[in-house]
């Protein structure tokens, strides 16, 4: 495979990859479809906006955004059921369920260790130690603006930590776990090793103030864009919104079986952030994974960063066995 | 005769095979199929053959028996749910007739989950109620928090977004309160869903390969 360069790159030398928005196929069928595959994306993200924006108190409740969350994923459950983009990646009994695995752990465990040692729990005791107030500064903007603090502030440092987990090795290892999976599907963010899950979720947000609805709007962006990385529904999203926001296809090129094509189109979002950073390709991809597309077991997902780092340590630091004298 | 296999295909002694055949329904899927008048032993694995060919697979065949093990199936593998397994040809009654044993840990996995949620929960619970009686005794220390309500922006005054409420005091579901404080609640659906779906995939897994058997010996 020759690959095509893209900027200093050449990207798909090891695996088929699509680059370049032209030759990504669009959605098939009457007018009907195509029309609803082309506006999904953007008039849920502005129903959402509107929502939160203008729903009485006794409403922009968490709990509400909690119930929207569950039955906008059913939805998009639906979506991959009628429109999928790979029958390749069609959802199965047993990759449903280790998904929803993963969401359930997300939902307990993790939140449960997150109320300890979570970004905002440690910045509440960082905020008390020294006796200081969150920084209100962004209170009294427009309540768009500060959702939007809320949401490019939390992308802008996983931004970072997701490029560090695939440039550094400690870090690549709990995250390798998530590069296993060989399909995309609406709830696949959620698969990963606990590990990972949980430096992912990390965040500067405790320290500042925000106006509780700014949360909520700013959870309608995490909602209707971020959800789109791991889907398998062929949209024909607007230009725009490819330009600013990460979709399934750039989400896929970055899972592909090609090296290079995977340390791109980091942002959880916002994919302007990795146009800011030089890392973004548009493109998509089909065959994803890693060792060839091995499907690894949830045991294993578990275990590989600590049974992979042990192998490592005592490749590097273990006895080396002495070399017999040749007879 | 049918043998008893753990979810690792391991054979077992007789005495727990007796009694594990009373629970291992929960995991293992047996059924059989009428092959078609006239077709052999040898054309009926001739035509099931292929899906034993699949990538983390491996099989061994006999003249009347056919037993497969996979490890790391791919997700996209028509008996991606099964570990392993034994097809055998027998005598029946009005012809040949496939009988099959096949063994899934995903069943397993989907039937203990729901234990594993409950577990949570109770954890959770303890959590919880130890995380607010150190919130209680904080409160009690802190005087009575007067702080006024924060104000909206004049732009979003101007587009009609309601004004905020004052800040409520420990309310866990506020407005735009993240929800991210740890609750029984998830654990308990979470272990309902999982009920549900394995009683869904129990059934729809068996219907599902006995469909594909169906369909691998008498098409084309």
């Amino acid at each position: 495979m020759d690959g095509i360069r893209v900027g200093k790159r050449v990207i798909g030398s090891q695996a088929p990859v699509t680059v370049g928005w032209e030759n990504i196929p669009k959605v098939e069928g009457g007018p009907v479809k195509r029309f609803v595959f082309t506006w999904f994306q953007p008039t849920m993200l502005f129903a959402l906006i509107a929502f939160w924006y203008y729903a009485p108190n006794s409403i922009a409740k968490a709990s509400t955004a909690i119930g929207i969350g569950i039955a906008f994923k059913v939805l998009l459950l639906g979506l991959e059921w009628v429109n999928p983009r790979y029958e390749s990646w069609r959802l199965t009994w047993k990759e449903l369920t280790t998904d929803l695995f993963y969401v359930g752990l997300g939902y307990t465990a993790l939140r449960l260790v997150d109320s300890y040692i979570g970004s905002d729990a440690i910045a509440e005791r960082i905020l008390h130690l020294f006796h200081w107030e969150k920084l209100t500064l962004f209170m009294g903007l427009p309540l768009l603006v500060q959702a939007f603090l809320i949401a490019f502030m939390f992308d802008f440092v996983q931004y970072w930590m997701h490029r560090g987990m695939h440039n550094w090795y400690p870090l690549w290892l709990p995250h390798s776990v998530h590069h296993y999976i060989t399909q995309l599907n609406v709830n696949k963010g959620a698969v990963g090793n606990p590990v990972e899950l949980f430096l992912i979720g990390l965040g500067i947000g405790g320290f500042f103030d925000f106006l509780p609805r700014a949360f909520l709007i700013s959870g309608a962006f995490g909602l209707a864009i971020g959800t789109y990385q791991h889907i398998n529904v062929r949209f024909n999203s607007p230009r725009w919104w490819r330009f600013l926001f990460n979709t399934t296809e750039h989400h896929s090129l970055h899972h592909s079986r090609d090296f290079e094509a995977t340390r791109s189109n980091y942002s959880n979002s916002f994919i302007f952030i990795d146009r800011m950073f030089g890392t973004c390709v548009d493109g998509e991809a089909e065959l994803l994974g890693l060792e060839g597309g091995r499907r690894m077991s949830i045991r294993e997902q578990m275990t590989y960063p600590f049974t992979e780092g042990w192998k490592t340590l005592s490749q590097r630091f273990g006895r080396q066995p002495i070399a017999m004298a040749a007879e | 005769m049918a043998t008893a296999l753990t979810p690792r295909g391991e054979t077992l002694p007789w005495g727990n095979r007796v009694n594990l055949r009373f629970i291992d329904w929960i995991w293992h899927v047996r059924g059989s199929l009428m092959l078609a008048p006239g077709q052999s032993n040898e054309d009926a694995f001739a035509r099931l053959d292929p899906l034993f060919r699949e990538s983390g697979t491996s099989h061994e065949r006999t003249n009347d028996t056919l037993t497969f093990r996979k490890k790391d199936q791919a997700a996209q593998d028509k008996m991606a749910v099964f570990d392993s397994g034994t097809l055998r040809i027998e005598e029946g009654e009005a012809g040949l007739v496939l009988r099959y044993h096949l063994v899934s840990r995903a069943l397993l996995f989907c039937f203990l989950v729901p234990l594993l949620f409950l577990a949570m929960a109770q954890i959770t619970a303890i959590v919880v109620k130890h995380q607010k009686a150190g919130t209680e005794a904080v409160k009690t220390d802190k005087k009575a928090d007067d702080k006024p309500a924060p104000q909206l922006n004049a732009v979003d005054k101007f587009l009609g977004a309601p004004a905020p409420e004052k800040p409520k005091k420990g309310g866990e579901d506020g407005p735009g309160k993240r929800g991210r404080k740890p609750s029984t609640t998830p654990a308990y659906v979470f272990a309902a869903i999982f009920a549900a779906l394995y009683v869904g995939g129990r059934i729809l897994e068996d219907r599902l390969i006995r469909s594909l058997f169906r369909k691998r010996l008498l098409g084309a």
